[in-house]
């Protein structure tokens, strides 16, 4: 049994060496100035009044993606699993399909669609309906979110409602509850891990993101992701950059902590 | 009955939220017109062009080579270590799945950052290799999560029974064991795959000079819209796909009904095999192979070889070509989206460019910081085509005319459309005007921006006077609520399209534009604004200095430059380039080629050093969030 | 027993055209111990997921008590599950499983207390109220199940091959609980299983069911003794199924031999089946006997010996508590009475032709 153990040694290689050390690097340039002196002012740099204002912001959006993400992915995810559809890999595939276009293109196509001009507004026009004035707002962002990240919100949920014994929630009929007391006191506890890998796999990157809010955005709405990705790039200030990631990566962990409290081990295979 | 169609129609409505923008793109690729804002008719041309053009191709099959690299690398260690993990005490279990939901749970922007660093400070070439460490990294938990669960599903008395009947610890491994999870370690697989090939953070931090991931070159060519090649090449890829899927999904369906019959409900294993296994194994060992084929043929051909940096779609590729065909020199070509992005790579010295191509104060600050090498110009006898006037405008920033070489020139100005604005344009005031709501296009970075505050000011938009430049802010801020959008290369596409009524943008772009949409109207407000010079430049620790020179000298050749002109619209100073246009309209031109005795004021960007460089971005960062 | 509780009408069931269920009818009295006894596929699941209100018929109806349940929502019916593989909420104790349906019902909370208590110490479970389903064995996990079926007072009680994942000595153990079960509740109970000594040891009334069709209703030992096909004889116990010859009344030749038997009605040299229990085979000194063979194959059994008889080209299967070594001569003798005459179906589908008692 110890040779067996010795198979993880490459991983813990990779991982200590590519994941581990990476972060301390980051933290190293957190707390350091361009001097190389020992400094708290790059983690001090969130408490400015913009970048406060942008991880509010972040906060905000990615809440309401997540939560717009789970309302459209749990019925989805219930009218799957309850179909039989007898190949899983392909509604896996339907979701991750998209992917193989690219992330940017996609998102880039929303512009298209959604623009003052755009081909939805057009459908909308010709229908005498009234336009649809979203791009460049909040709303456009919160739309690029959940369509970038639905599936990774849809394919944990479903997992876990497929693996539900039917006769569990036939036994719960059987013992007199409704439909909808069924789906409130049994199916939606035991789906809750799923949810919760659902909600972490939505959140973490909704609330990171600097693509999306620069594409569909028009430039006029500033994240997090936006300033981090600005004080590497444009200001070229690694310090600043890496004192902002540390504080974003500690919230993320606060957060995601405090919903992990009911996460089962197997919680997190979305797939 | 309603509860089912109702169903059907949710599931629809999901399906066409997933699916809207792939439609679009598809649409896009068989459009005439190379703006995605307007429909020129059908075509099929982008499709032939796709071939041709060997940077698309370059970084397609890169990116199929590193997906399926890193693909391959994540899953066999990720196999392994999924085998070690279930062996293991809970303690352990529990560090390892900790270990694995880092990378998941960690933002992108973070690891390709740290990554970066890592890199960085350990020296490493960032290429091919680091891209393919980082894509190795995040794919890793992939296979880890989905391998995991089908190990817990296996029964360890297999194993141990495949023991007991004499095999090896290796044999009943892959006899007993691993055909169990194979359809784990399969998708595992493939969603890494997928993963790689989506990804575009990471790599962008990653990535280094004369390598490019379909996504690193789409968001360079977000600058100057995309093109349609690309959404070529997307459609081909996605059908692909697609068609795979269906072969994969349905033909064993078929079957099943036939068998139905019999009450054998399973479908023909050899077929399953073939259509599961095999197809798909194939594609992606053509695919492979012909992305290893060909990069490798690509890369080894000549030994000479200079590496360019210039901005993303400044060049003819064509000329490119011209010049390896020429000169037998290899062209490493790689692309940038602003000339903040290029600083730190080259004051880093990670990266040994050898030609670069930055804006006026850009170059004014490499030279401060002494990262320029000076250029001999006895190398370069095609400096004669350059007009002396932007020799003289060169000054400006390189005051002996001893560092750089003029490439491109312009003005920063005012795009409007005839059919939304009525009263003559020419103030940056019509920026302000309560009337344009909603219909204004600024600049998204900040000098340009700053600029046009500034100059509407009535200051130099070199200003450092806090004052000053707290009153553009605040100008700036007023006019947010007015502003559909910050963007630097969409300007063009929206305009086109009738986004917008006004727009900040480069003369270069405004001859574009007017080409394609006869409405619009370009103006140097009569306040005074911006001119600039991208020029070529070479970096002290430039390992090709010769061929660098040899590059240059030939972007001057007069046919060249032409070829460039054409390719990029954007004025060249190349003034013998300019008398063999034959479209005597663009010739005589007053928005390509104006005289700048009649223009208002212009100025050109200096370089106010790093402290006034972090209060432009400190207000800049106030502005966009306001 | 008293009058019908449970009426099946003419149901049939079919999944993608393929029929489950063919023109069933069966009643079911109050207070019986009823089981539905067959091989997998044979339609008694589908049968109790109609009861239960799992599935809808097809065709047909299913009175209960005097109404039509046929629509009637699972929760709104008066009888309760349980389920294989017990399908306890793992997301809840013990306590909380068994509560679940009082709670819905609004019971009070004393109500509930000491409803949990007590259904806890009639499954021999008591002090288990905040265990989690996942700490406790199969058989604790099924008397679960049972206690949080039991609370709520159904009149009958369906229990879907609830023994099946249970090892042997538990099952036997567990027969014996829910006899004892039905005795205190004195309820109906509806017991679904493929294993032939369950329901030959709990059942007041087996009814075989095979590809849809019912094959037999009986008590244990009608079914056991006097079979009324072949696919009965074959499913219930061991037995010799033997091609023969209704000679005349009184009279079957088997094997070419003529067999006195206490059968009639059968006409004159009609070929029929006969079923012979191994118990019921004398082995006398060769010669004594109706037929005479070899023994060839001997296996102790416990009980007693179960050995193979070759004779006339068949291979008898005899079980004595007499010992004949392999290779002995011996003498077959059935007495009449245990020789068991069976129609012969005339084609296959007759096989699984329906029977009405």
């Amino acid at each position: 049994m110890k040779s067996k153990r010795l198979l993880a040694g490459p991983y813990l290689f990779w991982s200590v060496s590519f994941v581990v050390i990476p972060l301390l690097v980051i933290v190293y340039y957190a707390f350091t100035n361009d001097e190389g002196g020992f400094t708290f002012s790059n983690l001090a740099q969130i408490t400015t009044a913009e970048n406060l204002k942008a991880l509010g912001l972040s906060i905000l959006l990615s809440l309401v993606s997540t939560v717009v993400c789970l309302l459209l992915a749990y019925p989805l995810a219930m009218i799957l699993s309850q179909n039989n559809v007898s190949q899983t890999s392909f509604i896996v595939l339907i979701f991750i399909l998209p992917m193989w276009m690219n992330f940017l293109l996609r998102t880039m196509a929303w512009q298209t669609l959604l623009e003052k001009n755009g081909v939805i507004n057009s459908i909308l026009e010709f229908l005498h309906l009234p336009a649809l004035e979203i791009i460049n707002t909040p709303a456009a962002i919160i739309l690029g979110m959940v369509y970038n990240f639905l599936p990774f919100m849809v394919l944990p949920i479903y997992n876990v409602l497929v693996k539900i014994d039917p006769n569990v929630l036939n036994a719960a009929r059987d013992l007199g509850a409704n439909s909808v007391q069924t789906f409130l006191k049994v199916t939606l506890p035991l789906s809750i891990p799923g949810v919760i890998s659902g909600i972490t796999m939505v959140f973490v990157p909704a609330l990171t993101t600097f693509v999306i809010s620069d594409l569909l955005g028009g430039g006029k709405i500033l994240l997090i992701g936006n300033v981090i990705e600005q004080s590497f790039k444009q200001n070229s200030n690694w310090h600043v950059g890496s004192g902002l990631s540390l504080v974003l990566m500690v919230f993320i962990i606060a957060s995601m902590a405090m919903v992990a409290k009911y996460d089962k081990e197997d919680g997190g295979a979305a797939f | 009955m309603i509860k089912k169609s109702i169903q059907k129609v949710y599931l629809a409505l999901i399906f066409i939220l997933l699916y809207a923008p792939i439609v679009t793109l598809m649409v896009l690729s068989f459009n005439e017109s190379r703006t995605r804002a307007k429909w020129g008719g059908f075509t099929l041309k982008w499709y032939q062009e796709l071939f041709k053009n060997e940077q698309i191709m370059s970084a397609f099959y890169t990116t199929l080579v590193i997906a399926f690299l890193a693909a391959a690398a994540a899953t066999v260690i990720g196999t392994a270590a999924s085998i070690a993990i279930q062996g293991m005490k809970q303690r352990w279990r529990t560090m390892y799945m900790g270990l694995t939901n880092i990378p998941m749970m960690n933002a992108e922007i973070v690891m390709g950052v740290s990554l970066m660093l890592l890199f960085i400070a350990l020296r490493m070439t960032l290429g091919f290799g680091t891209i393919l460490i980082a894509h190795i990294t995040f794919n890793i938990p992939y296979v880890i999560l989905s391998v995991s669960p089908k190990l817990r599903q296996t029964s360890r008395h297999t194993y141990e029974a495949a023991l007991d009947l004499g095999a090896s610890p290796l044999k009943a491994f892959f006899k007993v064991v691993f055909p169990d999870i194979v359809p784990g370690v399969l998708s595992g697989f493939m969603l890494a795959f997928t993963m790689s090939l989506d990804d575009f953070v990471i790599t962008h931090f990653t990535k280094g000079p004369g390598i490019d991931t379909l996504s690193t070159k789409i968001y360079t060519e977000v600058r100057k819209g995309i093109k349609p090649e690309i959404y070529a090449l997307s459609t081909i890829l996605f059908v692909s796909v697609l068609v795979l899927l269906i072969l994969v999904n349905y033909s064993p369906d078929g079957k099943e009904e036939e068998g139905a019959k019999k009450k054998v409900r399973k479908p023909s294993r050899a077929k399953v095999i073939f259509l599961r296994r095999i197809v798909p194994a194939a594609i992606c060992i053509l695919f492979v192979f012909g992305g290893i084929y060909y990069a490798g043929e690509n890369q080894m051909m000549n030994s000479e070889k200079v590496v360019v940096y210039n901005w993303g779609e400044y060049i003819d590729p064509e000329v490119l070509t011209m010049f390896e065909e020429e000169t037998g020199i290899d062209v490493v070509y790689e692309e940038f989206e602003t000339n903040e992005i290029l600083y730190p790579k080259i004051s880093s010295g990670a990266i040994a460019y050898d030609a670069v191509c930055p804006s006026d104060y850009m170059i004014q600050r490499m030279m401060e910081n002494d990262l320029l090498a000076e250029i001999d110009f006895d190398n370069i006898p095609n400096i004669k085509y350059i007009g002396s006037q932007y020799m003289e405008q060169s000054r400006q920033f390189d005051p002996e005319n001893k560092y750089s070489v003029p490439y491109c020139w312009g003005t920063v100005g005012i795009l409007y459309n005839k059919t939304m604005v009525d009263e003559p344009v020419d103030s940056w005031g019509i920026l302000w005007d309560e009337k344009y709501r909603d219909n204004i296009l600024m600049q998204d970075s900040v000098r340009d921006a700053f600029g046009v505050a500034l100059r509407y000011l009535g200051y130099s938009l070199n200003s450092t006077d806090l004052d000053e430049l707290t009153e553009a802010r605040d100008l700036l801020i007023e006019q947010k609520p007015l502003v559909q959008a910050y963007v630097i290369d969409q300007v063009r596409d929206k305009m086109i399209g009738n986004e917008a009524a006004i727009g900040v943008i480069y003369s270069g772009e405004a001859i574009y534009t007017q080409k394609e949409n006869p409405d619009l109207e370009y103006v140097v407000p009569k306040e005074g604004s911006n001119i600039w010079i991208d020029s070529w430049v070479i970096p002290k620790n430039a390992e090709n200095k010769e061929n660098a020179e040899k590059f240059i000298n030939f972007l001057c050749r007069p046919d060249i430059a032409l070829m460039n002109f054409e390719y990029i619209t954007y004025s060249t100073p190349n003034t013998e380039a300019r008398e063999m246009i034959e479209d005597e309209a663009i010739r005589n031109s007053t928005i390509a080629f104006p005289d700048l005795e009649e223009l208002p004021e212009l100025e050109t960007f200096q370089y106010l050093g790093q402290k006034a460089d972090e209060t432009y971005g400190e207000l800049w960062n106030q502005v966009k969030s306001s | 027993m008293s009058s019908k509780l449970i009426d099946f009408v003419h149901v049939s069931k079919a999944y993608r055209m393929q029929t489950v269920l063919d023109d069933l009818n069966l009643y079911i009295r109050e207070n019986e111990f009823l089981t539905l006894l067959g091989p997998s596929g044979c339609g008694k699941t589908t049968t109790l997921r109609i009861l239960g209100g799992f599935e809808t018929p097809d065709t047909g109806k299913v009175i209960f008590d005097g109404k039509d349940i046929t629509n009637l929502p699972p929760n709104k019916r008066q009888l309760n599950t349980v389920f294989q593989k017990y399908a306890l909420f793992t997301h809840m104790t013990i306590a909380e499983n068994i509560a679940f349906g009082l709670k819905i019902k609004n019971k009070s909370r004393q109500y509930i207390h000491d409803k949990i208590k007590y259904a806890l110490k009639l499954v021999n479970l008591d002090g288990y109220e905040n265990r989690m389903p996942d700490s406790l064995s199969g058989g604790q996990q099924q008397r679960i199940a049972i206690a949080r079926a039991i609370v709520n007072e159904p009149k009958v009680l369906l229990l879907d091959e609830p023994l099946g994942a249970l090892d042997l000595k538990l099952r036997q153990d567990m027969q014996y609980e829910l006899i004892r079960l039905k005795n205190e509740l004195g309820i109906t109970f509806i017991y679904v299983t493929h294993d032939q000594e369950e329901a030959l040891t709990m059942s007041d009334t087996i009814v075989v069911m095979n590809q849809g069709y019912i094959q037999q209703i009986g008590t244990p030992e009608k079914i056991y003794n006097e079979p009324e096909n072949a696919f009965v004889a074959d499913f219930i116990g061991e037995s010799n199924i033997i091609s023969a010859t209704m000679v005349k009344d009184r009279l079957v030749k088997i094997l070419g031999v003529p067999f006195p038997c206490v059968d009639e009605g059968f006409g004159q040299n009609t070929p029929v089946d006969v079923v012979i229990r191994p118990e019921d085979i004398d082995l006398l000194k060769p010669g004594e006997g109706s037929i005479d063979g070899v023994v060839t194959h001997l296996i102790f059994k416990g009980v007693h010996y179960e050995m193979e008889v070759m004779a006339n080209n068949y291979e008898w299967l005899v079980h004595s508590t007499d010992m004949f070594p392999v290779g002995t001569e011996v003498s077959i003798h059935v007495d009449p009475y245990d020789i068991q005459i069976m129609k012969k179906p005339e084609s296959e589908d007759e096989e699984a032709v329906n029977i009405e008692e």
